[in-house]
């Protein structure tokens, strides 16, 4: 009779629930796929921002080189918030690299605008000659490409994700810097779902 | 004879752990997004995903893409991350558990199908990379077929991913020869880059599954059905017509055994064999203790053998092994795909049903005015036989 009247929640999962786990963002939490995820940001953003410091046109330049994002190319099977990526190097690098390199806002070009007319319309205060352009040309665009292979079968799901990021010189077109990171992650479902 | 604890035994019996709740636990409105979104959040939590699933679709054919995006979204998290241990997966392929407790996250082509809705949400709202993601993600989902032959076999998922990449610049031949190499029911549309107008088309009532064997064991599809046969659409002066390119019953039935019907067949031969065992133990344990007197030693082992054929029927009755029969049950039966180039400007369009003589259906005739506001973004237009 007491096996009888067990509680019915053993048939529930976690009844009492899970509490919140606070994780680093370079950690590989509990809930995992085989896709990108925070750890993989991490780890190729840091790697990329390093790489992009020691890059001679950076690290020896008199002046700090104007950089401008361009949107990295998603060309893997994971859709995702690709932005992310750019977002953290620059990040990364205007927090570490003390002015050795300068990003411009183009993503608020509209704004921008708004904004400086109203100054030249004389609807605004202005502390200089608001009809002298002074948004800033690019020296480089920053920009990448994340490319996957994946193999599904019956032993499971591989994906392979490259990531690749240039800098390019918007002048010339030359690409003055080129890093990649590699991730490759395998995973098999249980046999209730095969 | 009747003790005093029996009043109390009973008591604890239906007291038992509310933790487990009926089915049902929440008000049906009748209305599948609210009865949908109650399900999510107050219904079983392994039925999270097929709630979403219907929901989502539902919504999208309303023109709520907003409202679908978010449990699409939710869905697929839980689609990617299934990989490794299990608790649930586990109990579903023990004895004594049924299929149908783990975490629903359906068939291939019901994954498929939840890539393939988030693709469109996506390229709604000018992400035409992430669209493609989720069209190759969607492939991905249907390339463990037993037969290769049908791996990775859906014509549109290859021909949008190919519309895509050369959208955006690339190459995509590759793409476009697979669709038409896969194309079975009528080859798709010439792919134009330059168009900016796309109709995602379906029509019909998907597959359904039910169990059979005899313990229910072994998962069957009925196929589904649709008086449509193919779409018309009227923009202006140009006519476009929409022909089935993958028919998702097909998708369902030529996916080949699963791993999880070896499981269900073991488990009904068990089942089989403990019942068998049973009524053996009993008959041979009822004859022995009634021929011999009491307290012989063959009376003895006949009672030994009756208990041994009780525990043996028990195994057997609570021995589950019957198909997991849930479903995505407002899935089409037909996907399809248009696309034109329109100049900006709003523009009336006029979608016709067709059935397998070709004449529209009238019920289903619909004329609606389209904006093409900027040409940088493509318009995208989601039509079904269902749309409300």
């Amino acid at each position: 009779m007491a096996i009888l009247t067990g509680c019915a929640s053993s048939g529930v999962k976690n009844p009492s629930g899970i509490g919140v786990t606070e994780m680093r963002a370079d950690e590989k939490g509990f809930v995992a796929g085989t896709g990108v995820e925070s750890q993989d940001l991490v780890a190729v953003t840091d790697k990329m921002s390093r790489s992009i410091l020691d890059t001679p046109q950076i690290k020896s330049a008199h002046n700090p080189p104007v950089v401008v994002l361009d949107p990295v190319v998603n060309e893997t099977r994971f859709p995702i918030n690709k932005d992310m990526f750019l977002t953290r190097i620059r990040v990364l690098l205007n927090s570490k690299s003390f002015g050795k390199v300068q990003f411009l806002a183009r993503d608020r070009m509209a704004a921008l605008e708004k904004e400086r007319d109203l100054k030249r319309s004389g609807q605004v205060t202005s502390s200089s000659d608001p009809n002298v352009v002074e948004f800033k040309g690019a020296d480089f665009f920053l920009t990448g490409k994340l490319q996957s292979l994946t193999t599904r079968n019956s032993r499971g799901t591989s994906d392979y994700v490259l990531y690749s990021f240039q800098l390019v010189d918007a002048r010339t077109s030359a690409i003055v810097w080129e890093d990649f990171a590699e991730i490759k992650k395998q995973g098999l479902e249980d046999a209730a779902y095969r | 004879m009747k003790t005093p604890a029996s009043p109390f035994l009973i008591g604890v019996l239906l007291v038992g752990c509310a933790t487990t709740q009926p089915v049902s636990s929440w008000q049906r409105t009748g209305d599948p997004i609210v009865d949908g979104k109650a399900a999510i959040e107050h219904g079983p939590k392994r039925d999270r995903v097929l709630w979403e699933y219907r929901t989502a679709v539902v919504a999208m054919r309303r023109g709520q893409f907003a409202e679908a995006k978010p449990l699409l979204d939710d869905a697929l998290v839980t689609l990617g991350g299934i990989y490794g241990p299990d608790k649930d997966a586990r109990r579903a392929r023990s004895y004594f558990s049924a299929e149908a407790k783990k975490t629903f996250i359906g068939e291939p082509y019901e994954r498929v199908m939840a890539y393939y809705y988030r693709a469109i949400l996506y390229w709604i709202d000018g992400e035409v990379d992430n669209a493609r993601a989720c069209f190759r993600s969607a492939q991905i989902m249907d390339s463990d077929a037993e037969n290769k032959t049908y791996s990775s076999d859906y014509v549109l998922l290859d021909y949008l991913d190919g519309l895509a990449t050369a959208k955006m610049g690339g190459d995509a031949s590759d793409a476009l020869k697979r669709a038409a190499a896969e194309a079975r029911l009528s080859r798709p549309p010439e792919c134009d880059p330059k168009a900016n107008v796309f109709f995602f088309v379906e029509f019909g009532n998907g597959p359904r599954k039910y169990a059979t064997g005899e313990y229910a064991e072994q998962l069957r599809f009925l196929p589904g059905n649709s008086i449509v046969r193919s779409v018309r659409i009227r923009v202006d002066n140009q006519t476009l017509r929409a022909d089935p390119y993958d028919d998702l019953t097909f998708q369902a039935t030529t996916r080949g055994g699963r791993v999880m019907d070896h499981i269900l067949a073991n488990k009904a031969v068990f089942k089989s064999a403990t019942d068998t065992a049973g009524n053996a133990a009993i008959i041979s344990g009822a004859i022995l203790a009634g021929q011999q007197g009491r307290h012989s030693v063959a009376d003895e082992v006949g009672v030994g053998l009756l208990a041994a054929g009780v525990v043996s029927k028990i195994f057997s009755a609570v021995t589950t092994p019957a198909a997991d029969t849930r479903a995505w049950d407002n899935l089409p039966q037909y996907l399809s795909f248009a696309s034109i180039r329109l100049p900006p400007g709003t523009h009336s369009v006029t979608v016709e049903f067709l059935d397998a003589g070709g004449n529209p259906l009238a019920n289903l005739t619909s004329t609606v005015a389209i904006n093409v506001s900027e040409p940088a973004r493509d318009t995208v237009i989601f039509v079904s036989d269902k749309n409300q």
